[in-house]
Order: structure tokens, then sequence, then C-alpha cells
């Protein structure tokens, strides 16, 4: 448990995540694979598809290699807009804070 | 902002609603048949039910859902609101009420008319509908049947957090009987690579009506495999909308090259194709997504679109036009105009006229809601300056300055300016008479189900504005005169009709201002004051003696006298002796009048004056017996010096001024305050004409007069005791109390040469 607590890393999320942003967090999500990781989304204002698409495509990635990729905080924003493009990420939101 | 103080304001706001669908149902009452004042009805409900539900307050929810239902049956012309669907319906706002004040206040409700009044709106919304849409709400659910919630009158219905926003739409279609689309949207990489933004569309789509999406990540592929800027997602809708197919495509009609793009209608009784997947429903409130980061889309997408091709022009219009909340209808009518060649200024014109209908509708009334205490305390605090204001004014002529000019013109200028804030902050505390009367309206349904009388309220003047703690004190008064009007007043509709009269009695409340008071006459058509009974009534109770000769103005106000009760029988609305003496002791209180007129067999009229304000009043000082006195402007119709040759001698002690060939009394003040034991020479004095609301003008007698001026009023009662025809109390400007005169009572006292209380009648008897 310890040590994978200290592999734990937090990738706090942009306000804007437009179609600018995909590729940066796409470059971002990479360099911490390998590591269990947890997403702070609570700054996030507007959220595009494509960067839910990269965010998705991270959960999958982190799933196949058994490490675990949550969502600590999440903004208003970002969770309307994932449901209404209708992304469930309840399954990745962190059980205790 | 904690959870109680959202709650708090929820409640607020619940009672505007619950005023708007009163007012909205008695409208529809009166023959209204405007689709707005339906639609007002139908969103007050909506909203009720919105905000309970956030809160978690089921019954509320369940009630309002059951209510929403059947006015919406009305929305949709498939219930027509006559007078049997009114009644039910004017019921159901007074549970409705009800049940938000148990919320409120965690009081109970009974529970027996709540559901009773359920199964009423239920037949009204099924009996009367084809059978199609008996259960108006379920075809909405249909074709969301994964995340269908329960139906109507479920008890585990669940409340969904709505977007009101979109019922501002003047076209908002009844939920029911929509068609529904099943739409399958499949961007290309080119989609997004153009600045469109498929949440965008999607969000654009789920305001035409009820949604449920279903997002396929099947081509989704890892990380290392993935490329961000390209298109994985696709979409599988469900849709039900009276829109149409076309308005479906109107919202694709910028991305239809960049995407695939399938839409189908599903028939109701065909599964939606959408069934197994797990569909999640899109009821939400979107509006955040409108939030400024979003009008920023709009601009961002402005400016690329300058450089870009007239399509995407086009679109940054629908877009700009799309981030400001409430204007769906404008976003698409905008977008279905057939502008072949739109100019890029049609994408600012949009976001402008956007912009400018949101400013319209925000600047509509521009309010804000303030604790009662501050104003009170701003109140008091000006109630002070003034009087701070009168001492400082006094101290300058004492100390005699020669009358320099620029201190006397300074004075005066802040003498204006105080007058000046205590207006504006007095106008601060006016409201209508509004809510009072709305609350009689209630009253008198209740009443006339339990007294099965047939009435009718009527109400003029409502937004007659009087300060709140006048309209406070209002309602426990005027509710018992409205008992009074429609239990005792009114006949029954048998022998209304055996007099010649419609079945239907009429109650007409009015309020207006007059001469700095406002009055308020409650009339009834019923049968009026059976003087003979009051008289027999008086004498068995040994109010009067068997042979009194009493007018009969004085026969209709034996009615105020404590514990009397004309009524046969003790009833459960009034008729308790305690009605018009408790009437009559808190319109006193409130410095007002109150006087009964009644013709036998077409009615009786109260009418009420009371003051605009309890906390200043415009008075006239005078010197009576070295006394300092203010005697209200408003009571004084004229002053005058009299002259020896004007005073006539009548009876023992009594005596007359001649003013332009009329006598009228003469009131020594003095005399009838005690302040004096023997008459004042008139001649040496002067006599201040005044009008009771008894009718007649009588001349008071005073010493001197000092001057007119505004004065604070203290209360007497609050702050020693009450005083026979003394009203209230003020501080001067060299810091002596000075006290008001009860103009009326005095006149009252005057009749009998001696001040008592219940003088009215020690005169009387």
């Amino acid at each position: 448990m310890a040590s994978k607590k200290t592999a734990q890393k937090t990738l706090s999320l942009a306000p804007v995540l437009d179609l600018n942003e995909a590729t940066a967090l796409h470059e971002k999500l990479l360099a911490l694979k390998g590591s269990d990781i947890v997403i702070d989304a609570s700054a996030v204002e507007r959220v595009g598809t494509l960067c839910v698409q990269v965010l998705m495509a991270g959960a999958k990635t982190w799933e196949e290699d058994h490490l675990s990729f949550t969502f600590s905080k999440v903004s208003d924003a970002f969770e309307k807009t994932t449901q209404l493009i209708g992304v469930e990420i309840d399954h990745l939101m962190a059980k205790e804070i | 902002m904690d959870m109680n103080e959202i709650k708090e304001i929820f409640f607020q706001e619940c009672e505007e609603q619950l005023a708007e669908l009163e007012s909205g149902l008695l409208k529809l009452n009166d023959g209204d048949r405007d689709p707005e004042t339906v639609n007002a009805v139908f969103r007050a409900v909506h909203s009720i039910k919105g905000g309970a539900g956030a809160f978690g307050l089921d019954d509320l929810v369940s009630f309002a859902h059951v209510f929403e239902t059947t006015l919406d049956c009305v929305r949709s012309n498939r219930l027509d609101p006559g007078p049997e669907v009114l009644k039910v319906m004017l019921k159901s706002a007074d549970v409705l009420a009800d049940l938000t004040n148990a919320a409120r206040d965690g009081g109970s409700v009974d529970g027996a008319r709540s559901r009773q009044l359920i199964k009423e709106l239920e037949a009204l919304a099924n009996g009367e509908v084809p059978p199609a849409s008996a259960a108006p709400v379920e075809p909405v659910v249909k074709p969301v049947a994964a995340a269908a919630p329960p139906p109507v009158n479920d008890e585990g219905f669940q409340p969904v957090a709505f977007s009101f926003d979109d019922f501002d739409a003047p076209e908002e279609p009844p939920l029911m009987e929509m068609p529904v689309y099943d739409i399958v949207f499949k961007p290309k990489s080119d989609l997004y690579a153009k600045g469109n933004e498929a949440t965008l569309l999607l969000r654009d789509l789920s305001r035409l009506g009820e949604m449920s999406i279903h997002c396929d990540m099947g081509a989704l592929p890892t990380l290392d495999r993935l490329s961000p800027e390209s298109a994985y997602f696709f979409w599988k809708i469900s849709l039900a909308t009276d829109k149409g197919e076309d308005a479906i495509r109107t919202v694709f009609e910028f991305a239809e090259w960049d995407c695939d793009l399938e839409i189908s209608l599903v028939s109701d009784e065909t599964a939606p194709s959408g069934e197994e997947l797990p569909m999640q429903p899109v009821p939400f409130d979107l509006s955040i997504l409108d939030d400024e980061p979003a009008v920023s889309v709009g601009v961002v997408e402005e400016e690329e679109q300058l450089a870009a091709q007239q399509r995407d022009i086009r679109n940054a219009a629908v877009s700009a036009a799309g981030t400001a909340s409430n204007v769906l209808q404008m976003a698409q009518s905008a977008t279905r105009a057939p502008t072949e060649k739109p100019a890029p200024a049609a994408a600012s014109a949009a976001a402008q006229s956007a912009a400018a209908q949101q400013a319209a509708a925000s600047a509509g009334t521009p309010t804000i809601r303030v604790d009662l205490d501050r104003v009170d305390r701003l109140i008091n605090l000006v109630g002070e300056l003034v009087i701070n204001q009168a001492m400082l004014s006094q101290s300058v002529v004492e100390n005699d300055t020669n009358g320099t000019s620029s201190i006397n013109m300074g004075l005066e200028e802040l003498q204006q300016l105080t007058r000046e804030i205590q207006d504006s902050v007095m106008a601060i505390r006016a409201q209508p008479v509004k809510p009072v009367f709305q609350r009689m309206s209630r009253i008198v349904r209740e009443i006339a189900d339990m007294t099965g009388k047939s009435v009718r309220l009527i109400t003029e003047g409502e937004n007659t504005e009087v300060d709140k703690t006048v309209i406070d004190k209002l309602a426990e008064p005027l509710t018992h005169m409205i008992r009074n009007a429609v239990d005792h007043g009114l006949e029954t509709p048998e022998k209304r009709l055996a007099a010649g009269k419609s079945a239907e009695g009429t109650v007409r409340l009015t309020a207006k201002h007059r001469s700095g008071r406002i009055v308020i006459e409650l009339a009834d058509d019923g049968a009026g004051i059976n003087r003979e009974k009051v008289r027999q009534k008086a004498i068995d109770n040994d109010l009067i003696a068997a042979d009194a000769n009493l007018s009969d103005e004085e026969i209709d106000n034996l009615i105020f006298h404590a514990g009397f009760s004309t009524a046969d029988k003790i009833s459960d609305i009034s008729g308790r002796g305690v009605g018009m003496d408790v009437v009559k002791r808190s319109i006193q209180a409130l410095g007002g009048r109150i006087n009964i007129s009644s013709k036998p067999g077409h009615g009786s009229v109260f009418i009420m004056s009371l003051p605009l304000t309890l906390a200043v009043l415009d008075g006239m000082v005078v010197t009576v017996a070295n006394q300092t006195l203010v005697v209200p402007l408003t009571a004084i119709v004229e002053t005058l010096q009299p002259e020896a040759s004007a005073i006539h001698s009548f009876g023992s002690n009594q005596r007359l001024i001649s003013i332009r060939n009329s006598f009228c009394p003469l009131v020594d003040v003095g005399r009838i305050l005690n302040f004096r034991g023997t008459q004042a020479n008139p001649v040496e004095g002067v006599a201040l004409l005044v009008e009771s609301e008894g009718g007649g003008q009588r001349a008071l007698m005073v010493d001197a007069i000092q001057g007119q001026r505004q004065v604070v009023i203290k209360s007497l009662e609050a702050n020693y005791t009450h005083v026979p025809g003394i009203a209230a109390a003020t501080i001067l400007g060299d810091g002596r109390v000075a006290l008001i005169l009860d103009v009326d009572a005095i006149v009252a006292a005057s009749r009998g040469q001696s001040l008592k209380p219940e003088m009215s009648l020690a005169a009387v008897g």
C-alpha cells in the first residue's frame, strides 16, 4: 500500500479543455503512465468532446495497466458536460476522500 | 451560503409563485383564456415542484406533480378550465400553500384534504381526456424507458432538477404526445478541426425536448494509439420533441458535412431501438454550460470564423446566440432563417440581440431582498435624524444668529434633505396590499364552502401601497371582517333568490389612497344589518336601555361592542362574539378608524381608514393650556380666528361657531383633555376645523398655533400606556415630548363631553 501511495500522481485539469488543450492533455497523461493517477477536475469551466475522449482513453489505458485512475473532484460544468454527452464517470469518482 | 439559507430563498420564491398561481387562477376564473396566464400558472406550480424536489420535500413534490399534470391538460387544451375545474384548482392552490408552509415551519397539513384533491385532480386529468393521453406523463417517459421515473402518483416519484429557463420560452410545448426520434450522430474528425463542438450540438439538441443519450466509446483506443484530435465517440440519442425532424436537422445544419447523421421517427408502440443500450437521460439544468466561460466560446469561435468560410460564420451565430441562456427560440429562428449569404454581421447581430433579450429579461424588475430589521433600523435612524435636525434648527433660532443667511439657508437645505431621505426610506417599506387581499380570496373560498354559500370576491386597488407594518397588522382584522361578511352578511343562495338577487353573493374589497391615508372598504350585497335584531340584542345584553332612542348609525355601530353577536347560533366561522370589537380595537391600535353603513336588503359597507405609515406624521403643532400638542394635518380642513359675533351658546355648556352661514360645534380641546376646568374664551384662541370619520365637521379650540412640521411618531402604548384622546407622542426640537391628538376620539368625546374608553358607546348608552 505504501508503495502505491508514493506512486500516486495528481493531475489538475486546466479550466478550459478545448480543441487546443486535447493534445497537451494527451501528452500530460502519457507522461504519467505507469502510476496511479488522481485527476482533479474541480477547476474545469468548459470541456470539449476531444478532451473527454482523451480522458476516457486514459481511463481505459490505466485499467489495462491495472492501475487506478480516479477523479478526486469534478466541477459542475465538467460533470454536466459528461452527463450531457452520455459519458459515465461515476465509476471513476474517488470513493473516499 | 448554507443549505438553510438556500432553502429560505426557495420558500420566499415559493410565496411569490403561490401568489402568481393564485392570481392566475383567479384570472382564469374570471374568464381569462390567455395562454400566457395558463402558462404562468403552470410555471408557478412547476417551479415549486422543481425546487421542492431539490430539497427532498416529497409531500410537496408529489402534490405539485399531480397538480402540474392537470394544469398541463389545461395548457394543452385538453381540459377546459370551467368553474368546476377551477374550483378544484383553487383548492389545490390552497393545499399547495399549506404544504409549502408545513414544509417550512414543520407544521402538519390536512392529509385527507390533499389526498382528496389529488384524486379530484387526477380525475380531471384522466376523466376528461382521451385514453392516449390519460396518463399524460407517460409518453414522455416511454422513450427513456431505461431511466423512466415512476408514474404520476407513485409514492416513490423521483424528482429531477429541471431547467426552468426553458419555460420562459413562449412556445414551450406540452411535454406529452410528442413524437420520439432515434438519432445516430457520428462526428468525423473534421468536425472538431473546424471548431465545432459536439457538446454544444448535443446541448442544443437536448433543448428541443426530452433527450436520452448513449455514448458509444467502442472505437476509443488506448492512450498511446490515440490521436487526440480525432473523433472516436459517437452517440445514439432518443429525443422526444414535437418540433419535428427539421428542427433536429437544423441543430446539425452546420456540421452535417462533417458527421454521419441518421434520424428516424419511432412510433409509440415500437420499443425505442436504443432500449438495450444504457441510455442516460439528459433532463438536467444545462444553464451552467451557458455561463461566462461558454460565452467566450462564442467569442473565440467568432474570431476564428472571421477567417473561415461563410458556413462557419453562420455556425458562430448559432453558438453565440445559443450561449446566451433563455434564448433558445431566438437561436433557432436565427438559424432557421433562410440566409443564403449571411454576412459576418449576422453573427454579432444574433449575439447582440441575444444579449439584448437577456438584458431585457433581467431589467424587468431588478429587486433585492433586504432583511426587514435592517430597514426598520434605517427608519429609526432617520427618525432620530429628523428630530436632531429639528433640535438644531431650534437652537439656531434660540441663539439668534441675527438671521445670517448662510446658516439659515444651510438649515433649510438640511431640512429638505432629511425630508427627502425620510420619504425615500418610507418608500422602501411601502408595499402593495395585494398579498393581504390575496389571502382574503382564500378565506372567502373556505368560508363559502363551509357555509354552503356562493360568493364572489372582487378586489380593487390591490396595488395601493402602504407601510409594511400597517399591512402586517391589517390581515387579522380584515380576515375577521371577511368572515363576518360571508357568514353574517350574505344570505344563503335560496334566500338570495327569494329576495330577487343572484344566487352568488358579492364581496367587494377596495383599497385607495385618500388624503394621506389608505381607505379600505369592504362591501357585501347581503341583507344588511338587521337593526331590530341588533337593538333587541343590545337591550338583552344590557348594552342600552330599552327605551333608548338611537339613530340608525348608532345601532349599526353597536356591533363593534365587545361580546356582541347577532348570529342565532354560534358557528365555527364567526359569531363567537369576539368579532367586531376586536376588529375595531386592532384598527384603532393602528391609528385607524372603522365605520359601518348598512342598507337593509342591500348589504353593508365597512370603511376603514388607516395611516399610510406608523412612523411619521405631518402635524400642526399647537398650544393648549400651556401644553404642546400635535394635530394630524390630514384631519384639519382649515384654521380660523373666531370672532365674538360668530360664537353662539347652545344648551347648558355647548357652543357653536358660525362658519359661512352654517353652524359647527365648538370643541374645547383643553377642557376635553382636562387640561383646564373652565371653558376658554374662543376669541382668544384659534379654531381648527376638522373633519371626523363619522362625518360632520367640528371646530377644535386651541390657544395658539406654533407651526407645522413633520413629527416622528413614538408609540405611547409601547412606552407608557394608552391615553384616551391621545394617539401617540413625539419629540420636539427642544427635546420635549408632545402628545399627538386623536382627533376622532376628541370629537367623539365632545358628544358626551368627557373622555372615557369606549367613548362612542358611552355616548350611545
